[in-house]
């Protein structure tokens, strides 16, 4: 407000005039939406590129499937209840009591997510049979791969709900892209590689070397996403290049530049690629770091996206923005 | 049949009468407010112009809000107003975040304090809390006093005529500013000043097609959005002398002798 206008009545509303960031997602109790759709990322990663190592790394898989789920499940969920003004309603968004789901991404959401976990827990249990028990036949494998094609598609609809739930709102311009939802899917995809590499660490399966081959594209694959991600907000309004400019230069540059360009795509970027031409698989200490700065990366984008999301002024005069 | 809402910029005075009518017709907790006055600032070169919208919510006819709601909490009236069932909503705010017109509040503790902090409840707020009880961890929103219409229209009155069947904001407008009526009625006193007036409706490019349309004739080509001369009585301008804050001190000076 301009300072010459000492006008305390009005203050109040000044966020309808001016561009002004949304904060029920990001501030006080909305950090619980952020967490957990980290979680969420980090989670429906991690299970996507379990069941892809399922038959050639079962061990590993049934882990790296596990957390996964214990992921979806044990934080996702329960965070986003947390966050709500009456959890004890939860039920109500889902169908029978609701048909919600026909319009609703975020009920869409509830619903891809309890039938990820459903198809989840029975794939993880044939994956266990298969993994350590001996006498796994043919049925057990046949019913495992129609269970993880079942829940591997409901994994990739709870990873992607978030971001149309975000690109739905025309009111924020930087979310009003369907680019969103697969920026979101790509990079929950690559910190799920990064996340199955420490999980063969543990399991002592050597899965590193084809983990890393795919990191690497994945890596640069959702590095041209973000840019052109970014380039496309720029000029689709006035409203959406300040949230650019905030990300890029604003406030929460740092999490931008540190977390999601540094630790999130350049230092796992380096070590996969020095691997690489070195032909030698980096160190455990060098994976363990690479793991952990994809994670701080997994964090730093959905901080950011959430946090430069600014509301469209309503005014008509306001109506460059 | 929809309800419709015409507000006439230039005849708004900034009195704020709408927004306190909907507090007492509503009993709104303390940090909520349903419909705003809104200020818009141009600097034109020499002093500061402050314009003011009164904004509600807009009751579209495609509303986000109604379509981004995970429990249907938020639904669609017959007569075009979009209400909310509170014993349904469990407070995600996605409606808050879809709706172009941020015109959703959620109502947290922290926004439902007692008026007098450190004091108990008054009488208004004990009895606002039996006749109209706002739950906390819900979102709210106008809702075209809908308990209004349908008690007036049980009794065969007409919403927009019949004081007892119009919105409170209305009823308590002085200089006319709002008119409510059915813009399906080609001839209802709302679909005739939206063609006579050239009615406009915020952000038309969301396809949302508001049920609240604005009349303004500077945008229209006429000269000022300004409260008329005759609207200016002594409260109104001492009023505005908390708002008009002339950047010359000059100006500040002549305007004050």
């Amino acid at each position: 407000m301009n300072a010459r206008t000492p006008r305390q009545w009005m203050v109040t509303h000044e966020w309808m005039i001016k561009p002004m960031a949304q904060v029920e997602w990001i501030e006080g109790k909305g950090l619980l939406v952020w967490l957990a759709e980290v979680f969420s990322a980090l989670g429906t990663g991690l299970y996507l590129v379990a069941i892809f190592f399922s038959q050639s790394h079962p061990l590993a898989a049934f882990w790296g499937g596990l957390l996964g789920w214990i992921g979806i499940a044990v934080f996702k969920l329960p965070l986003h209840l947390a966050y709500l003004g009456k959890p004890w309603r939860f039920w109500r968004s889902f169908p029978p009591f609701s048909n919600a789901w026909k319009t609703s991404w975020f009920a869409r959401g509830i619903v891809f997510t309890m039938i990820f976990l459903g198809f989840g827990v029975v794939q993880l249990v044939l994956q266990g049979i298969i993994a350590y028990g001996a006498t796994a036949g043919a049925g057990v494998d046949a019913a495992n791969w129609i269970f993880m094609i079942l829940a591997g598609v409901f994994c990739v609809l709870t990873a992607v709900y978030c971001g149309f739930a975000m690109s739905y709102c025309k009111s924020v311009p930087f979310w009003n892209t369907g680019l969103l939802p697969f920026v979101f899917l790509i990079m929950g995809v690559a910190d799920g590689l990064a996340l199955i590499m420490g999980v063969g660490m543990v399991t002592g399966q050597e899965l590193i070397g084809t983990a890393e081959s795919v990191t690497r594209i994945l890596l640069i694959v959702n590095a041209l996403l973000i840019i052109t991600y970014l380039i496309n907000a720029n000029y689709q309004s006035t409203t959406a290049e300040l949230s650019v400019k905030e990300l890029v230069r604003g406030h929460v540059a740092w999490v931008f530049w540190l977390g999601i360009v540094l630790l999130g795509i350049l230092v796992p970027l380096v070590i996969s690629v020095v691997s690489y031409f070195t032909e030698q698989e980096a160190s455990t200490g060098l994976l363990i770091f690479a793991i952990c700065c994809h994670t701080v990366g997994a964090f730093s984008l959905k901080y950011g996206v959430l946090k430069v999301g600014i509301y469209r002024p309503i005014l008509p005069k306001a109506h460059a923005y | 049949m929809r309800w419709g809402m015409v507000i006439d910029l230039a005849k708004c005075t900034r009195c704020h009468a709408c927004v306190a009518a909907c507090r007492i017709e509503h009993f709104l907790p303390l940090r909520v407010t349903w419909p705003r006055l809104i200020a818009l600032e141009t600097d034109n070169g020499y002093d500061v112009d402050v314009s003011t919208y009164p904004v509600r919510c807009n009751q579209c006819k495609d509303a986000p809000c109604v379509d981004a709601c995970p429990t249907q909490a938020s639904y669609k009236r017959e007569d075009g107003i979009v209400a909310i069932d509170h014993d349904k909503c469990f407070g995600c705010r996605y409606c808050v975040i879809a709706c172009p017109y941020q015109n959703r509040t959620y109502l947290s503790r922290k926004r439902n304090p007692n008026y007098f902090p450190e004091h108990a409840q008054t009488r208004f707020e004990k009895m606002g809390k039996k006749l109209y009880p706002h739950q906390v961890g819900t979102t709210e929103k106008c809702n075209f006093c809908h308990e209004r219409i349908d008690a007036g229209r049980e009794k065969d009155l007409k919403p927009g005529i019949d004081r007892d069947a119009t919105p409170a904001c209305v009823n308590t407008c002085q200089p006319r500013a709002l008119t409510f009526g059915d813009l399906d009625d080609p001839n209802s006193n709302v679909s005739k000043l939206i063609r006579e007036k050239s009615g406009f409706v915020l952000h038309s490019e969301y396809g949302t097609e508001p049920s609240v349309y604005y009349i303004d004739y500077k945008l229209g080509g006429n000269p000022s959005n300004k409260a008329p001369v005759e609207a200016q009585t002594g409260s109104h301008i001492q009023h505005l002398s908390t708002v008009y804050a002339p950047s010359k001190p000059k100006l500040a000076k002549k305007n004050a002798d």
